[in-house]
Protein backbone atom coordinates (compact mmCIF):
# COMPACT_ATOMS: atom_id res chain seq x y z
CA UNK A 1 0.00 0.00 0.00
CA UNK A 2 1.39 3.17 -0.78
CA UNK A 3 0.25 5.09 2.27
CA UNK A 4 1.77 2.23 4.39
CA UNK A 5 5.33 2.61 2.48
CA UNK A 6 5.13 6.33 2.88
CA UNK A 7 4.57 5.71 6.57
CA UNK A 8 7.54 3.16 6.40
CA UNK A 9 9.98 5.48 4.64
CA UNK A 10 9.50 7.97 6.57
CA UNK A 11 8.03 10.79 4.39
CA UNK A 12 4.78 10.56 6.00
CA UNK A 13 5.93 11.23 9.58
CA UNK A 14 8.32 14.17 8.37
CA UNK A 15 5.16 15.94 6.97
CA UNK A 16 2.99 15.05 9.71
CA UNK A 17 5.95 16.67 12.18
CA UNK A 18 5.99 19.53 9.20
CA UNK A 19 2.64 20.43 9.54
CA UNK A 20 2.72 20.33 13.69
CA UNK A 21 5.53 22.13 13.59
CA UNK A 22 3.84 24.59 11.40
CA UNK A 23 0.55 24.84 13.54
CA UNK A 24 2.49 25.47 16.90
CA UNK A 25 4.96 27.92 14.83
CA UNK A 26 2.34 30.22 13.54
CA UNK A 27 0.12 29.86 16.85
CA UNK A 28 3.07 31.18 18.23
CA UNK A 29 4.40 33.92 16.01
CA UNK A 30 1.03 35.47 15.97
CA UNK A 31 0.29 35.49 19.76
CA UNK A 32 3.65 36.90 20.62
CA UNK A 33 3.08 39.12 17.83
CA UNK A 34 -0.40 40.13 18.79
CA UNK A 35 0.87 41.25 22.32
CA UNK A 36 4.60 42.38 21.66
CA UNK A 37 2.75 45.82 20.49
CA UNK A 38 1.49 46.32 23.88
CA UNK A 39 3.46 45.21 26.46
CA UNK A 40 1.06 47.30 29.33
CA UNK A 41 -1.59 45.18 28.01
CA UNK A 42 0.52 41.97 28.52
CA UNK A 43 1.46 42.22 31.64
CA UNK A 44 -2.35 43.59 32.64
CA UNK A 45 -3.19 40.35 31.31
CA UNK A 46 -0.61 38.02 33.05
CA UNK A 47 -2.18 39.60 36.58
CA UNK A 48 -5.47 39.02 36.17
CA UNK A 49 -5.04 35.52 36.20
CA UNK A 50 -3.86 36.61 40.13
CA UNK A 51 -1.37 33.65 40.24
CA UNK A 52 1.79 35.31 40.29
CA UNK A 53 2.97 38.33 42.66
CA UNK A 54 1.90 41.33 41.06
CA UNK A 55 5.49 42.91 40.10
CA UNK A 56 6.73 39.41 38.61
CA UNK A 57 3.51 39.08 36.98
CA UNK A 58 4.49 42.14 34.97
CA UNK A 59 8.00 41.19 33.80
CA UNK A 60 6.71 37.47 32.68
CA UNK A 61 3.92 39.74 30.95
CA UNK A 62 6.37 41.69 29.04
CA UNK A 63 8.75 38.98 28.44
CA UNK A 64 6.33 36.45 27.15
CA UNK A 65 5.74 38.04 23.91
CA UNK A 66 9.55 37.80 23.28
CA UNK A 67 9.59 34.38 24.07
CA UNK A 68 6.56 32.95 21.90
CA UNK A 69 7.75 35.02 19.18
CA UNK A 70 11.45 33.28 19.07
CA UNK A 71 10.04 29.84 19.97
CA UNK A 72 7.50 30.72 17.03
CA UNK A 73 10.63 31.17 14.47
CA UNK A 74 12.31 28.79 15.81
CA UNK A 75 9.98 26.25 14.84
CA UNK A 76 8.52 27.50 11.56
CA UNK A 77 12.11 27.51 10.46
CA UNK A 78 12.89 23.99 12.01
CA UNK A 79 15.71 25.00 13.82
CA UNK A 80 16.51 23.18 17.19
CA UNK A 81 13.28 21.70 16.72
CA UNK A 82 13.06 19.59 19.93
CA UNK A 83 14.22 22.08 22.15
CA UNK A 84 12.09 24.58 20.72
CA UNK A 85 8.85 21.84 20.57
CA UNK A 86 9.91 21.59 24.89
CA UNK A 87 9.84 24.90 25.72
CA UNK A 88 6.81 25.56 23.46
CA UNK A 89 5.15 22.62 24.94
CA UNK A 90 5.55 23.86 28.35
CA UNK A 91 4.48 26.97 27.58
CA UNK A 92 0.80 25.59 26.49
CA UNK A 93 1.08 23.55 29.76
CA UNK A 94 1.56 26.92 32.03
CA UNK A 95 -0.93 28.29 30.39
CA UNK A 96 -3.54 25.26 30.53
CA UNK A 97 -2.75 25.79 34.37
CA UNK A 98 -3.50 29.81 34.12
CA UNK A 99 -6.75 29.50 32.71
CA UNK A 100 -7.82 26.35 34.66
CA UNK A 101 -6.84 28.31 37.79
CA UNK A 102 -9.01 30.77 36.55
CA UNK A 103 -11.66 28.93 35.43
CA UNK A 104 -11.62 26.80 38.78
CA UNK A 105 -11.27 30.35 41.24
CA UNK A 106 -14.46 31.66 39.09
CA UNK A 107 -12.45 34.42 37.79
CA UNK A 108 -14.29 36.03 34.30
CA UNK A 109 -11.37 36.77 32.59
CA UNK A 110 -10.26 36.58 28.84
CA UNK A 111 -6.85 34.59 28.72
CA UNK A 112 -5.35 37.44 26.98
CA UNK A 113 -3.88 34.79 24.41
CA UNK A 114 -3.44 36.72 21.52
CA UNK A 115 -3.62 40.04 23.08
CA UNK A 116 -6.37 41.71 25.06
CA UNK A 117 -7.15 39.90 28.58
CA UNK A 118 -8.25 41.07 31.59
CA UNK A 119 -12.05 40.83 33.00
CA UNK A 120 -14.95 40.26 30.57
CA UNK A 121 -19.00 39.59 31.33
CA UNK A 122 -18.66 36.07 32.59
CA UNK A 123 -20.99 35.26 29.96
CA UNK A 124 -18.08 36.07 27.33
CA UNK A 125 -15.56 33.75 29.23
CA UNK A 126 -14.23 30.70 26.94
CA UNK A 127 -12.65 28.41 29.34
CA UNK A 128 -13.40 25.20 27.41
CA UNK A 129 -12.35 26.42 23.98
CA UNK A 130 -9.04 27.52 25.36
CA UNK A 131 -7.80 24.96 26.88
CA UNK A 132 -9.05 22.73 24.58
CA UNK A 133 -7.06 24.74 21.91
CA UNK A 134 -4.15 24.82 23.67
CA UNK A 135 -4.13 20.79 24.98
CA UNK A 136 -4.21 20.38 20.85
CA UNK A 137 -1.06 22.68 20.87
CA UNK A 138 0.48 20.35 23.37
CA UNK A 139 -0.12 17.18 21.56
CA UNK A 140 1.86 19.41 18.21
CA UNK A 141 4.49 19.71 20.65
CA UNK A 142 4.67 16.18 22.38
CA UNK A 143 5.00 14.53 18.60
CA UNK A 144 7.73 16.77 17.78
CA UNK A 145 10.05 16.45 21.29
CA UNK A 146 9.42 12.54 20.32
CA UNK A 147 10.44 13.10 16.91
CA UNK A 148 11.86 16.04 16.13
CA UNK A 149 12.54 14.72 12.38
CA UNK A 150 10.07 16.77 9.85
CA UNK A 151 10.26 17.44 6.11
CA UNK A 152 12.06 21.16 5.04
CA UNK A 153 13.40 21.76 8.20
CA UNK A 154 16.65 24.04 9.11
CA UNK A 155 17.58 21.16 11.52
CA UNK A 156 17.86 18.63 8.02
CA UNK A 157 19.97 21.07 6.30
CA UNK A 158 22.38 22.35 8.93
CA UNK A 159 22.82 19.10 11.14
CA UNK A 160 21.90 16.30 8.73
CA UNK B 1 9.70 -12.93 2.97
CA UNK B 2 10.93 -10.32 4.95
CA UNK B 3 12.66 -7.01 3.29
CA UNK B 4 15.60 -6.05 3.88
CA UNK B 5 15.48 -4.07 7.08
CA UNK B 6 18.93 -1.84 6.52
CA UNK B 7 16.98 1.06 4.71
CA UNK B 8 14.77 1.54 7.23
CA UNK B 9 17.33 1.00 10.21
CA UNK B 10 19.07 3.76 8.25
CA UNK B 11 16.41 6.39 8.11
CA UNK B 12 15.59 5.50 12.20
CA UNK B 13 18.66 5.39 13.00
CA UNK B 14 19.03 9.30 14.75
CA UNK B 15 22.10 11.32 12.79
CA UNK B 16 23.83 12.93 15.28
CA UNK B 17 21.70 16.19 16.24
CA UNK B 18 22.83 19.72 16.61
CA UNK B 19 26.02 20.42 19.15
CA UNK B 20 24.66 20.16 22.85
CA UNK B 21 26.44 23.76 23.22
CA UNK B 22 24.75 25.43 20.23
CA UNK B 23 21.11 24.17 22.17
CA UNK B 24 22.64 25.62 25.29
CA UNK B 25 23.76 28.84 23.36
CA UNK B 26 19.95 29.35 21.91
CA UNK B 27 18.12 28.57 25.24
CA UNK B 28 20.15 31.26 27.18
CA UNK B 29 19.86 33.69 24.13
CA UNK B 30 16.38 33.31 24.14
CA UNK B 31 16.04 33.37 28.27
CA UNK B 32 18.29 36.56 28.37
CA UNK B 33 16.31 38.66 25.30
CA UNK B 34 13.83 37.87 27.16
CA UNK B 35 14.44 39.00 30.40
CA UNK B 36 16.74 42.06 28.75
CA UNK B 37 13.06 43.27 27.34
CA UNK B 38 11.32 42.72 30.09
CA UNK B 39 13.40 44.91 32.66
CA UNK B 40 13.90 47.55 29.44
CA UNK B 41 9.93 48.27 28.91
CA UNK B 42 9.56 47.81 33.20
CA UNK B 43 11.54 50.60 33.54
CA UNK B 44 10.55 52.57 30.59
CA UNK B 45 7.07 52.65 31.92
CA UNK B 46 8.44 55.03 34.76
CA UNK B 47 7.76 58.04 33.02
CA UNK B 48 9.24 61.46 35.14
CA UNK B 49 7.38 64.23 35.13
CA UNK B 50 8.54 67.92 35.38
CA UNK B 51 5.44 69.12 37.89
CA UNK B 52 5.77 68.92 41.41
CA UNK B 53 3.61 66.10 42.20
CA UNK B 54 1.29 65.88 45.56
CA UNK B 55 -1.15 63.46 46.87
CA UNK B 56 -4.54 64.93 46.67
CA UNK B 57 -6.49 66.16 50.11
CA UNK B 58 -8.64 63.03 51.24
CA UNK B 59 -6.29 60.37 50.55
CA UNK B 60 -6.37 57.23 53.15
CA UNK B 61 -4.34 54.28 52.78
CA UNK B 62 -0.59 55.75 52.14
CA UNK B 63 0.15 57.14 49.16
CA UNK B 64 -2.00 55.22 46.47
CA UNK B 65 -4.60 54.76 48.50
CA UNK B 66 -8.76 55.68 48.01
CA UNK B 67 -9.89 59.18 48.40
CA UNK B 68 -12.17 59.35 51.58
CA UNK B 69 -15.30 61.20 50.11
CA UNK B 70 -16.87 62.06 54.20
CA UNK B 71 -14.63 62.70 56.59
CA UNK B 72 -16.90 62.30 59.07
CA UNK B 73 -18.66 59.04 59.66
CA UNK B 74 -20.22 56.84 62.57
CA UNK B 75 -17.50 55.31 64.75
CA UNK B 76 -18.36 51.78 64.20
CA UNK B 77 -19.31 52.69 60.50
CA UNK B 78 -17.81 50.39 58.02
CA UNK B 79 -14.98 51.27 55.45
CA UNK B 80 -16.63 50.96 51.42
CA UNK B 81 -13.90 50.62 49.49
CA UNK B 82 -15.15 51.24 45.66
CA UNK B 83 -12.57 50.49 42.43
CA UNK B 84 -13.32 51.67 39.44
CA UNK B 85 -12.28 53.05 36.00
CA UNK B 86 -13.84 56.29 34.80
CA UNK B 87 -13.85 54.39 31.24
CA UNK B 88 -15.27 51.71 32.23
CA UNK B 89 -18.91 50.98 30.85
CA UNK B 90 -20.07 48.50 33.80
CA UNK B 91 -18.52 51.11 36.81
CA UNK B 92 -20.97 53.80 34.87
CA UNK B 93 -23.91 51.59 35.18
CA UNK B 94 -22.98 50.87 38.89
CA UNK B 95 -22.36 54.23 38.93
CA UNK B 96 -26.09 55.10 38.15
CA UNK B 97 -27.78 51.89 40.07
CA UNK B 98 -25.91 52.47 42.80
CA UNK B 99 -24.26 55.67 43.41
CA UNK B 100 -26.70 57.88 44.61
CA UNK B 101 -27.42 55.23 47.38
CA UNK B 102 -23.77 54.67 48.19
CA UNK B 103 -23.42 58.36 48.63
CA UNK B 104 -26.57 58.87 50.80
CA UNK B 105 -24.72 56.55 53.12
CA UNK B 106 -21.67 58.20 53.34
CA UNK B 107 -23.23 61.65 53.91
CA UNK B 108 -25.29 60.29 56.83
CA UNK B 109 -21.85 58.74 58.18
CA UNK B 110 -22.79 54.79 57.75
CA UNK B 111 -20.16 53.96 55.85
CA UNK B 112 -16.44 55.07 55.22
CA UNK B 113 -16.72 56.04 51.43
CA UNK B 114 -13.29 55.27 49.97
CA UNK B 115 -13.10 55.71 46.03
CA UNK B 116 -10.20 54.05 44.36
CA UNK B 117 -10.03 55.48 40.76
CA UNK B 118 -8.27 52.84 38.60
CA UNK B 119 -6.72 53.58 35.10
CA UNK B 120 -5.66 50.13 33.63
CA UNK B 121 -8.53 50.82 30.40
CA UNK B 122 -5.84 53.30 29.22
CA UNK B 123 -4.29 50.79 28.33
CA UNK B 124 -6.46 48.98 26.70
CA UNK B 125 -8.57 51.33 25.45
CA UNK B 126 -5.41 52.93 24.22
CA UNK B 127 -5.90 56.25 25.24
CA UNK B 128 -5.27 58.57 28.29
CA UNK B 129 -8.72 59.56 29.34
CA UNK B 130 -8.88 57.84 32.58
CA UNK B 131 -5.98 59.02 33.89
CA UNK B 132 -6.73 62.57 32.61
CA UNK B 133 -9.68 61.98 34.56
CA UNK B 134 -8.78 60.97 37.33
CA UNK B 135 -6.22 63.51 38.03
CA UNK B 136 -8.45 65.97 37.41
CA UNK B 137 -11.07 64.24 39.93
CA UNK B 138 -8.19 64.39 42.07
CA UNK B 139 -7.66 67.94 41.68
CA UNK B 140 -11.57 68.27 42.60
CA UNK B 141 -10.84 66.63 45.88
CA UNK B 142 -8.17 69.14 46.33
CA UNK B 143 -11.18 71.99 45.96
CA UNK B 144 -13.27 69.47 48.34
CA UNK B 145 -15.55 68.37 45.12
CA UNK B 146 -14.39 65.38 44.60
CA UNK B 147 -17.36 63.33 44.58
CA UNK B 148 -19.43 65.97 42.81
CA UNK B 149 -16.87 65.97 40.22
CA UNK B 150 -16.55 61.90 40.21
CA UNK B 151 -20.46 61.85 39.48
CA UNK B 152 -20.08 64.26 36.49
CA UNK B 153 -18.40 62.49 34.93
CA UNK B 154 -19.92 59.02 35.12
CA UNK B 155 -22.91 60.95 33.80
CA UNK B 156 -21.05 62.12 31.16
CA UNK B 157 -19.73 58.68 30.46
CA UNK B 158 -19.62 58.31 26.45
CA UNK B 159 -21.91 55.41 24.78
CA UNK B 160 -19.02 54.20 22.81
CA UNK B 161 -16.56 52.77 25.04
CA UNK B 162 -12.92 54.15 23.81
CA UNK B 163 -14.18 57.65 23.05
CA UNK B 164 -13.44 59.04 26.08
CA UNK B 165 -13.02 62.38 27.31
CA UNK B 166 -11.72 66.03 26.05
CA UNK B 167 -9.81 68.86 28.12
CA UNK B 168 -13.25 71.11 27.51
CA UNK B 169 -15.08 68.36 29.18
CA UNK B 170 -13.34 67.40 32.47
CA UNK B 171 -13.42 71.57 32.53
CA UNK B 172 -17.34 71.15 31.94
CA UNK B 173 -17.31 68.71 35.10
CA UNK B 174 -15.88 70.73 37.28
CA UNK B 175 -18.23 74.11 36.53
CA UNK B 176 -21.08 71.31 36.79
CA UNK B 177 -19.79 70.42 40.41
CA UNK B 178 -19.55 73.44 41.61
CA UNK B 179 -15.96 74.87 41.52
CA UNK B 180 -15.76 78.28 41.04
CA UNK B 181 -13.60 81.36 41.25
CA UNK B 182 -9.97 80.96 42.75
CA UNK B 183 -10.61 77.17 43.09
CA UNK B 184 -11.14 76.45 39.93
CA UNK B 185 -8.33 78.53 38.64
CA UNK B 186 -6.71 76.22 41.07
CA UNK B 187 -8.10 72.99 39.61
CA UNK B 188 -7.06 73.96 36.01
CA UNK B 189 -3.45 74.64 37.05
CA UNK B 190 -3.72 71.43 38.43
CA UNK B 191 -5.51 69.70 35.79
CA UNK B 192 -3.43 71.25 33.42
CA UNK B 193 -0.05 70.17 34.61
CA UNK B 194 -0.66 66.72 35.91
CA UNK B 195 -0.04 67.46 39.54
CA UNK B 196 -1.46 64.41 40.84
CA UNK B 197 -0.12 61.79 37.75
CA UNK B 198 1.90 60.15 40.18
CA UNK B 199 -0.72 59.43 42.86
CA UNK B 200 -2.83 58.18 39.64
CA UNK B 201 -0.14 55.51 38.96
CA UNK B 202 0.00 54.78 42.61
CA UNK B 203 -3.23 54.01 42.81
CA UNK B 204 -3.20 51.78 39.70
CA UNK B 205 -0.24 49.93 41.15
CA UNK B 206 -1.59 49.78 44.59
CA UNK B 207 -4.65 48.21 43.78
CA UNK B 208 -3.48 45.79 41.31
CA UNK B 209 -1.19 44.59 44.32
CA UNK B 210 -4.64 44.57 46.74
CA UNK B 211 -6.06 42.03 44.04
CA UNK B 212 -8.21 44.05 42.22
CA UNK B 213 -7.92 43.41 38.89
CA UNK B 214 -11.62 44.33 36.97
CA UNK B 215 -13.94 47.00 37.95
CA UNK B 216 -16.04 47.76 39.76
CA UNK B 217 -15.03 46.20 42.69
CA UNK B 218 -16.30 46.81 46.19
CA UNK B 219 -15.04 45.93 49.76
CA UNK B 220 -16.89 46.10 52.68
CA UNK B 221 -14.74 46.38 55.31
CA UNK B 222 -11.54 44.41 53.71
CA UNK B 223 -14.46 41.70 52.07
CA UNK B 224 -14.99 41.40 48.45
CA UNK B 225 -18.64 42.11 47.98
CA UNK B 226 -19.05 43.14 44.17
CA UNK B 227 -21.01 39.84 43.40
CA UNK B 228 -23.75 40.01 46.41
CA UNK B 229 -24.62 43.61 45.00
CA UNK B 230 -28.05 42.99 42.92
CA UNK B 231 -30.01 46.12 44.30
CA UNK B 232 -29.27 49.28 46.87
CA UNK B 233 -31.42 47.51 49.15
CA UNK B 234 -29.08 44.78 49.04
CA UNK B 235 -25.80 47.00 49.61
CA UNK B 236 -28.28 48.82 52.57
CA UNK B 237 -28.46 45.24 54.04
CA UNK B 238 -24.82 44.29 53.80
CA UNK B 239 -23.75 47.78 55.38
CA UNK B 240 -25.99 47.18 58.44
CA UNK B 241 -24.44 43.63 58.96
CA UNK B 242 -21.40 44.76 58.88
CA UNK B 243 -21.74 47.91 61.19
CA UNK B 244 -20.25 46.74 64.63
Amino acid sequence: MELKSAWDSGRLPDLIGLLLRLILGVVLLVAGGAKITSPASSALAVRAYKILPYDFAGYVGYALPVVEILIGLLLVAGLFTRVAAIVGGLLMLAFIVGISWAWAHGYSIDCGCFGGGGTIAASQTQYPLEVLRDVGLVVCAVWLVVRPRTAYSLDHRLFG
Amino acid sequence: MRPDASKKIATVTPKSGPNPVIIGAVIALVVVLAVVVAIVIGNSSKSGSSVAQTVPAGVVGGTGGGILVNATSKPNAPTLDVYADYQCPICGKFEKQFGPSIVALAKAGQIKYVAHMMTFLDINLKNDSSARATNAAACAADAGKFIEYHSAIFAAQPVQEGAGYTDAQLTEFATTAGITGPALTTWQKCTTSGQHNQYVADVETASGKAGVTGTPTVFLNGKDITKTLTTPESLAAAVKAATS
